[in-house]
C-alpha cells in the first residue's frame, strides 16, 4: 500500500527548523564566532590594554583600513570576480597624490591643494577600474589573470614614475595640509572627538596627568561606517544589490532575465578602485608621505577578509555584515604584537592561513545548506 | 477555429551557411491551446523556437503576431509582444531566493533606478500569489531555489514568465531530467495554465505520452519540414511514435533491435 506517503508534498521534506537553522544558513554566522572568539582572545591576553582608549583608537584605525578595502572586493566577489590590482592600485593612488603635493599638478597647471590632488587621482583611479571591468567583460578573460597583469602594471609604473619625478620611491615631510585645509582633514584627521571628550568627562580616557588621554578616532574610521553603511544598503535592500547577486550566481542567467550584467561588474571594478583612492588618501593625508610599496598584498588580505566573511569565493552569496565581522578580526589580529608584546608579529599570518582555510569549509557547508545539499 | 491564431508563421526557412535548418515551417498557435512540437534531435525544433523567441532571426518566410507580420530582432522584442521562452536550465539563480529569482532582473523598487528600495513586502505576495494560482503553495518566499526541486523550479519559471506578459509560453523540454512525479507536476501545471483560455503553449517534448496527455495539437518536424499535424482527434489511432521517430517506421526499428539482439554476427 502506498497510501502512508501521500499526504506529504514536496515542500515537507525541506526540514524547516528553527531560529537556530536560520541563523546558520546565514554567511556571516561564522565570521561573528570567529570575532567574538579573537576580541575575547586579545582582551584578555593583552590584560585590557587592547581595547582601552588608545588601543581602541589603534585598532579601530588598521580595522578600518582593512575595512573599507574589503568591503570592495567582497561585492566584486559576490558579482562572481577577482580585483588582484587593489594593492598596487594603493600604491599608484597614493604615490599620484603625494606626488602632485610636492611637484604640482601635472600639464603645468600650478601646485595643487589636498582637493585637486585628490579628484585628479580619482579620475584616474576610476579610469583604471572602467579599463579593467571594459576589459575583463569584452574578452571574456577570468578578471583573475586581467587584475593580475595589473598588479605588476601599476606597481611597476608607480615606482618608474617615482624615480623619474621624485627621484626617490618615496615622498616625506610633505607639509599638514590636515592642519590648514578641511578637505585633507576629512582623511588624515580625527573623527569621533565627541566620544572621547565625554568619555572623558565619565572619568575615563586619562593619562598620567589626569588630562584628556586620547582626543579621538582616526577619520577613516567614518569612511569604513560611510562604505559599509552604502555597500549594506545597496547591497541587501536595492534593485543594484539584487543584480549584484544575480550576477555572480548565474551570470548567463542574469543576462536571460534583463540584468545589465556587464554593467554590475564594471562598476563595481570602479568601486573597488574608488576604495583603493580611499585608502590611499587616509594615508598620505594621515603621515604626509607616501610609498611606492604601499598596499602590497593588501587585494589578498582584501580578499582572505571577505572569505572569512562568509562570500563564496565562487560569487554569489556573501554580506556586509560579514565582511565587518572578518575585518575586526583581521585588524585585532594584524595590531595584537602591540599589546601582546610576547608574541611572534608573524603569527598573525599564521593565523590568517589557518582561519582563511576553516572559512573556505564552512563557508561550503552554508552553501550546501542553503541549496538543500546539491 | 475561427480565431486569429496568436502566432502563425508561414513558410519559415533558416539556414546556417550551407546548412539548411527549417525548410519552409508552416505553423500556429492558438490561446487557450496546448501545442505539442515534436520531433528526433536535430529536426529543427530548437530553431523554430530560437525564431520564435526572437534569438535567431529567419532566412525568409514570416512570423504573424494576431495576425500582423512581426520582426524580432532580438530576444527583448519578442518578449514585447508577449512571447515568454522557458528554456531548460530556466534561467534560476539557486543561491537566490524565490522572490529574488521572480523578480530578477525586474525588481518592484521606490527611488532612482538602479539604487531604488525594493519593495521585498510586495515581491513576496506577488511571488506567493503567483505560485499559489499555478498549485505550488510556497510557505517561505525567503528559501533558496537551490532547496526546491526540480518540478517546482519549472513551475516558478512558468509563473514568472506568465507574470511578466507571456501571452505564449514556449516550453523547451520541461519534463526532460526530471522524476515520473515531477513530471506529472509539471503537466498539471501546463494544464492550469491552458484552463485560464487566453495563454498560447509550445510544449517541446520527447515524450509520447506528455504529448498525448497535454497537447490539443502536434506538429512533427522532420529534416527541418513538417512531416505531420493535426488535433488531438484527427491524429486519433495514428502512429505517433512513427511521426516522432522522423517518419522512420518504428516496426523497421523493432526488427532491426531484434536482429541486433539475436546474434552477433562481427
Amino acid at each position: 500500500m502506498s497510501a502512508a506517503g501521500t499526504t506529504r508534498t514536496e515542500a515537507d521534506r525541506l526540514r524547516k527548523g528553527g531560529r537556530l537553522r536560520v541563523v546558520l544558513r546565514r554567511p556571516e554566522t561564522g565570521a561573528f564566532v570567529v570575532m567574538v572568539a579573537v576580541v575575547a582572545a586579545i582582551a584578555i591576553a593583552s590584560d585590557g590594554k587592547a581595547f582601552n582608549a588608545l588601543g581602541l583608537k589603534n585598532n579601530l584605525s588598521i580595522i578600518a583600513q582593512y575595512g573599507i578595502i574589503a568591503t570592495g572586493a567582497s561585492l566584486l566577489m559576490i558579482a562572481g570576480e577577482f580585483d588582484l590590482s587593489i594593492g598596487s592600485m594603493i600604491g599608484f593612488t597614493g604615490m599620484a597624490m603625494a606626488m602632485m603635493l610636492k611637484w604640482g599638478l601635472p600639464f603645468g597647471l600650478g601646485p595643487a591643494t589636498p582637493f585637486t590632488a585628490f579628484a585628479l587621482t580619482l579620475v584616474m583611479a576610476l579610469f583604471l577600474g572602467w579599463l579593467i571591468g571594459s576589459i575583463v567583460v569584452r574578452s571574456g578573460l577570468s578578471s583573475f589573470i586581467v587584475t593580475l597583469s595589473f598588479l605588476f602594471f601599476l606597481r611597476g609604473l608607480t615606482e618608474v614614475s617615482f624615480r623619474m619625478i621624485n627621484q626617490s620611491t618615496q615622498v616625506s615631510g610633505l607639509p599638514d595640509f590636515k592642519q590648514e585645509s578641511w578637505f585633507a582633514y576629512i582623511f588624515g584627521g580625527q573623527s569621533f572627538g565627541w566620544l572621547y571628550d565625554l568619555w572623558f568627562a565619565l572619568g575615563g580616557n586619562l593619562n598620567r596627568s589626569g588630562g584628556q588621554w586620547v582626543t579621538g578616532l582616526d577619520a577613516r574610521v567614518v569612511w569604513w561606517i560611510i562604505i559599509a553603511g552604502a555597500a549594506w544598503l545597496v547591497l541587501s535592500r536595492t534593485q543594484a544589490g539584487n543584480w549584484i547577486y544575480a550576477t555572480g550566481d548565474n551570470r548567463d542567467s542574469a543576462r536571460a532575465n534583463g540584468v545589465p550584467v556587464d554593467k554590475v561588474r564594471i562598476s563595481l571594478f570602479m568601486l573597488t578602485a574608488l576604495c583603493s583612492t580611499i585608502f590611499a588618501a587616509c594615508q598620505v593625508f594621515d603621515t604626509n608621505s607616501a610609498d611606492a610599496a604601499k598596499g602590497n598584498l593588501k587585494e589578498l588580505e582584501a580578499i582572505a577578509i571577505a572569505v572569512v566573511g562568509g562570500t563564496l569565493m565562487t560569487g554569489g552569496f556573501g554580506t556586509v555584515i560579514g565582511v565587518v565581522f572578518g575585518a575586526v578580526t583581521f585588524g585585532l589580529v594584524a595590531n595584537a604584537v602591540f599589546f601582546i608584546p610576547a608574541i611572534d608579529g608573524s603569527y598573525y599570518r599564521v593565523f590568517v592561513g589557518v582561519v582563511l582555510f576553516v572559512a573556505v569549509f564552512l563557508n561550503e557547508g552554508v552553501r550546501k545548506r542553503i541549496t538543500g545539499g546539491l | 477555429m475561427t480565431m486569429t491564431p496568436l502566432i502563425r508563421v508561414e513558410g519559415l526557412v533558416k539556414r546556417f551557411g550551407p546548412f539548411t535548418a527549417l525548410n519552409g515551417i508552416d505553423f500556429e498557435v492558438h490561446a487557450g491551446e496546448v501545442h505539442a512540437l515534436l520531433g528526433d534531435n536535430g529536426a529543427g525544433k530548437s530553431t523554430l523556437i530560437k525564431i520564435l523567441s526572437g534569438v535567431y532571426q529567419p532566412s525568409a518566410g514570416q512570423v504573424y503576431v494576431d495576425g500582423k507580420p512581426a520582426h524580432f530582432s532580438s530576444p527583448r522584442d519578442a518578449s514585447l509582444v508577449g512571447i515568454g521562452t522557458v528554456y531548460q536550465d530556466l534561467a534560476l539563480n539557486a543561491l537566490m531566493s524565490v522572490t529574488r529569482n521572480f523578480f530578477m532582473g525586474r525588481e518592484l523598487y521606490r527611488g532612482p533606478r538602479p539604487f531604488g528600495l525594493l519593495d521585498m513586502a510586495m515581491m513576496n505576495r506577488v511571488t506567493h500569489d503567483e505560485m499559489i494560482k499555478i498549485g505550488i503553495d510556497i510557505s517561505d518566499p525567503g528559501q533558496t531555489v537551490g532547496t526546491m526541486s526540480g518540478g517546482q523550479r519549472q513551475t516558478l519559471a512558468i509563473a514568472r514568465a506568465i507574470h511578466f506578459g507571456a501571452k505564449v509560453l514556449i516550453l523547451d523540454e520541461p519534463t526532460s531530467a526530471l522524476g515520473q512525479k515531477q513530471q506529472m507536476e509539471v503537466l498539471k501545471t501546463i494544464m492550469k495554465v491552458r484552463a485560464r483560455g487566453d495563454i498560447a503553449i509550445i510544449f517541446i517534448t520527447h515524450n509520447e505520452v506528455h504529448a498525448k496527455l497535454a497537447a490539443d495539437r502536434f506538429t512533427f518536424l522532420a529534416l527541418g519540414e513538417v512531416i505531420g499535424r493535426g488535433t488531438k482527434a484527427e491524429l486519433e489511432g495514428e502512429d505517433i511514435r512513427h511521426l516522432m521517430a522522423g517518419g522512420v517506421p518504428i516496426r523497421e526499428l523493432e526488427h532491426e533491435l531484434t536482429a541486433v539482439q539475436q546474434g552477433p554476427r562481427i
